[in-house]
């Protein structure tokens, strides 16, 4: 890899419960993705405000992924319906404004589901690679 | 068909006299109107306890110098009005004042809502530069003919919701009916009944969706689509974006008008938000330079995130902005098309609870289980 | 007089950018924060600046003033700066970041204040609504001729060597050339590195500046004058205030207003319907949202002690009220009764943070009076 390769930045929300536990799953069973996703953990997935989807993708993130149980499922009980109508709201809202979709991503991840993990983060890093950096990197009057 | 009351009177005058009537009978104890205060007549609104305050009073002139809906909302949210008070507002702040209801921030009892079929409103910038009364004739021509005025604020030409949902008095403004010397006042509720009650004018029975308003009704989605995909606000892309909040000040004036917009302080003012050095740093990391005050354009996608699905198109915002940007026909579009997702008119129904209050257990179903093959 | 000349063939502004470049790659500051132009090419923004080739896209002394300097420092510095940043100021940005240092809203050590003889500033809708014109129009004023000039730019006689670091001198001196004066030992410092050449003498441009200065004086007293008239007593102050929504603008775009959360916009002034009905009552009717005279009187109170003057407010007005020439006014009417100057010192202390045992003895009714109770109305 050369040293000006483009590394891509992705943040990832990662829900306590469900998909955390996917994400260390796939840890612990060795499955390979590129190391590109900045994972915070929140307790669940309806903690994330739209705005801080906005905000990360603003300052500069290449794509945001917001992961959490499957609906139904959720350690909260109703939490991901709610992250789910954010969510809606927020593509809606890119589009709008003709941001596109592509950086920005919502997937439902199950505790047992660590290659999904490995497919999600894989899916998303390849996608990032193909449309290149966010530009929002280097704009300077956001 | 509803129960309406034709008065004898120009709107103007019917109005005037009704609300003259509702202080002096007892039946409110203050109303809310437009008014023009001063030498120079400024619009401005008024909450008015003596029928001889009203003199000076214009409640269907066609400007809005706050949204009355935010003027309601900022008086009933410690507790509800203890006495009956009567506003007149457009339907757009209606709108915005349900929406505050739902938002837990105003409260309607005691309230007697008294709403017009609304021709848009002139923009605040029309006090510095010849005033109104030149322009109020054509005004009303044009609404006389279901066409869409000329001089409105952009929101307003492409506004569709633009006869009242949840007044309790509709005062009919479109259509001929309302330049031939009379006005029809429409009765949707007992309240509204019950306050016209000894007011002096014909009982009938009227309907509102007479020829004209359908006809504006279309033009108005005419406008819409216009206004929504042909300007440099549809899907304008990063760099659109950039360029339309390039000359944007910080000064926060679009959400201290926005009746939405109820924060007393701002997320994006608070501490968490303050640009650290750190931050800067981790700015510059990537750039060669970066803008200060930093977070304009987070600033207005994050704003739009909280408050956007309720986005009544007031243009407020727009209006007060001291650069011009058009901030309220960007949100707008926003707003309709988030809308459209959840099936939604922000204002419209009392009993339907806000899109991101509520869910259903199956909905949406094409968000989150999409897998891209790697 | 600690100056240094610069040659400034293509004008003051590619001399301060190349004094930029030149701190910055000679380590004497970390970053620039200076005006440029935004994408859009219709207005102005701050851009901290690290790499050195951005400085070309900046424009030092733009023709409007769309954040106040002051303000974007405030934001910039509020919890302290890395390294140096060295500032490109007009003027009144300099009084005022110097205000709101006093204030310790801003830490001045991490700062370079660099400031430039101001010609003025055009109001800022009309520059929006016609950039090209507007370009023209800053030719003229800078030129001498301020009649596109903004109301409070017109009467403004602080338009030079405020108390920053280095200031550069322009009105009077011959063209193609500048001065930059030393105004603190920090000033002095950098000029001793940046191994600039003494200036001859600057008796021109002293001269241009006072007699400027006596011009606009002159002019200040009499726009004074008038619109003391215009605003007297309370049905004309009221008058002028009529079409005032109480948007709240002129508060947050002014540098001085530093809080977060203004007291007019906090709980405190939060009434419920019974208070509302019953001040309607009392007068038969009022306006809404009520308390428009109390919030302009109340900020004037709160921050015209440090009133720079700079006119950001009325720039911002939605409602054309010349909000910049009455809070300007009353801020040289309570600034002078202290003998402040706001901005005029880094270690002048603010008027209400100190005192003096024996001041202001007029101000106090006297002790004991006599009172006739025959004389009271029944």
């Amino acid at each position: 890899m050369s040293a000006d390769a483009f590394a891509p930045n992705i943040i990832g929300f990662f829900c306590n419960w469900c998909s955390y536990t996917a994400a260390d799953l796939a840890g612990v069973s060795r499955k390979k993705y590129p190391p590109t996703v900045r994972v915070i953990r929140v307790m669940c997935s309806s903690r994330v405000d739209p705005h801080m989807v906005v905000t990360a993708f603003v300052g500069g993130a290449d794509a945001v992924l917001v992961a959490g149980c499957h609906p139904g499922d959720c350690h909260y009980v109703t939490g991901n319906y709610r992250t789910r109508r954010r969510f809606a709201l927020l593509q809606s809202m890119f589009e709008s404004l003709g941001l596109g979709t592509e950086r920005i991503k919502l997937a439902w991840i199950g505790a047992s589901e660590g290659s999904i993990v490995a497919d999600v983060i894989g899916g998303l890093t390849e996608t990032v690679n193909r449309i290149g950096p966010n530009p929002t990197r280097q704009a300077m009057f956001l | 068909m509803t129960e309406a009351l034709k008065i004898t009177k120009t709107p103007d005058e019917a109005i005037r006299a009704l609300l003259a009537f509702l202080l002096e009978s007892g039946k409110a104890s203050a109303v809310l109107s437009l008014d023009r205060i001063g030498q120079d007549g400024a619009p401005i609104y008024s909450l008015i306890t003596e029928a001889k305050g009203l003199e000076s009073a214009a409640p269907l002139l066609p400007m809005m110098p706050s949204n009355a809906g935010k003027l309601l909302a900022e008086m009933t949210e410690l507790a509800p009005s203890p006495e009956p008070i009567a506003a007149v507002l457009k339907p757009c702040e209606l709108r915005a004042l349900v929406e505050l209801k739902k938002l837990n921030q105003a409260n309607l009892e005691n309230l007697l809502l008294i709403s017009t079929t609304c021709g848009g409103v002139f923009p605040l910038a029309i006090r510095n530069n010849g005033g109104i009364s030149e322009k109020l004739a054509p005004y009303r021509e044009a609404l006389a003919k279901g066409e869409v005025a000329d001089g409105i604020r952009p929101t307003c030409r492409a506004c569709e919701h633009f006869v009242p949902y949840n007044a309790d008095l509709t005062v009919a403004l479109v259509g001929g009916q309302a330049n031939d010397g009379t006005c029809t006042v429409l009765i949707n509720s007992s309240r509204g009944a019950e306050a016209l009650e000894g007011f002096e004018g014909e009982r009938t029975q009227a309907k509102l969706e007479s020829d004209a308003i359908e006809a504006l009704r279309a033009k108005r989605a005419e406008e819409a689509t216009k206004l929504f995909t042909a300007s440099d606000t549809a899907a304008p892309g990063l760099d659109g974006l950039i360029n339309i909040f390039g000359r944007c000040l910080a000064c926060r004036g679009c959400s201290n008008v926005c009746p939405i917009c109820y924060c007393e302080l701002c997320y994006f003012d608070s501490v968490v938000e303050d640009p650290t050095p750190s931050k800067y740093e981790a700015q510059l990391r990537h750039r060669k330079a970066t803008r200060v005050p930093p977070g304009t354009i987070a600033f207005h996608l994050g704003r739009m995130t909280h408050m956007v699905i309720s986005c009544v198109g007031c243009g407020m915002c727009a209006d007060v902005c001291p650069v011009g940007i058009p901030v309220a026909t960007l949100f707008s579009m926003v707003g309709k098309s988030a809308d459209k997702v959840f099936a939604y008119v922000p204002g419209k129904n009392l009993d339907e609870d806000l899109p991101l209050k509520k869910y259903e257990v199956d909905e949406l179903s094409h968000l989150g289980e999409e897998r891209i093959e790697s | 007089m600690n100056g240094a000349t610069v040659a400034a063939p293509e004008g003051v502004r590619e001399a301060i950018t190349d004094l930029l470049k030149r701190g910055l790659s000679e380590k004497l500051w970390d970053a620039a924060l200076v005006p440029a132009r935004v994408p859009a090419g219709d207005s102005f923004a701050w851009l901290l600046v690290r790499d050195g080739s951005v400085l070309d896209e900046t424009l030092p002394l733009p023709p409007v003033m769309a954040v106040q300097g002051a303000r974007a420092i405030y934001r910039l510095a509020r919890r302290g700066v890395t390294g140096k940043v060295a500032a490109v100021l007009r003027p009144c940005e300099v009084r005022a970041t110097i205000e709101l240092a006093k204030l310790k809203q801003v830490d001045l050590d991490g700062l370079v204040l660099i400031s430039v003889d101001c010609p003025g500033a055009l109001p800022l809708k009309a520059y929006l609504d016609d950039p090209q014109k507007g370009d023209a129009d800053f030719e003229k004023l800078c030129s001498g001729d301020d009649s596109a000039a903004r109301e409070v730019c017109k009467v403004c006689h602080l338009f030079s060597r405020p108390v920053s670091d280095l200031h550069f001198a322009t009105f009077g001196m011959d063209s193609g050339k500048s001065c930059v004066v030393a105004g603190s030992d920090q000033g002095r410092l950098l000029l001793e590195k940046l191994g600039m050449a003494k200036a001859g003498s600057l008796d021109k441009w002293e001269r241009a500046v006072a007699e400027r200065q006596e011009q606009k004086k002159q002019a200040r007293t009499k726009a004074q004058a008038t619109l003391s008239q215009d605003v007297a007593g309370a049905d004309k102050l009221l008058e002028t205030l009529s079409h005032c929504i109480n948007c709240h603008v002129c508060r947050s775009v002014c540098p001085i207003c530093y809080c977060r959360q203004c007291y007019f916009e906090s709980q405190a002034i939060l009434m419920p319907p019974e208070n509302i009905l019953e001040r309607a009552r009392r007068k038969g009717g009022m306006r809404l949202p009520t308390d428009t005279l109390l919030f302009h009187l109340g900020r004037m109170s709160h921050m015209s002690l440090s009133c720079v003057s700079c006119g950001a407010c009325e720039d911002a007005c939605p409602s054309a009220i010349p909000v910049a020439q009455l809070f300007s006014m009353v801020g040289d009417a309570t600034q002078s009764q202290f003998d402040y100057e706001a901005g005029r010192s880094v270690t002048e202390p603010l008027p209400t943070v100190t005192y003096k045992e024996d001041e202001l003895a007029g101000l106090v009714a006297p002790y004991t009076e006599t009172y006739d109770a025959r004389e009271a109305s029944p």
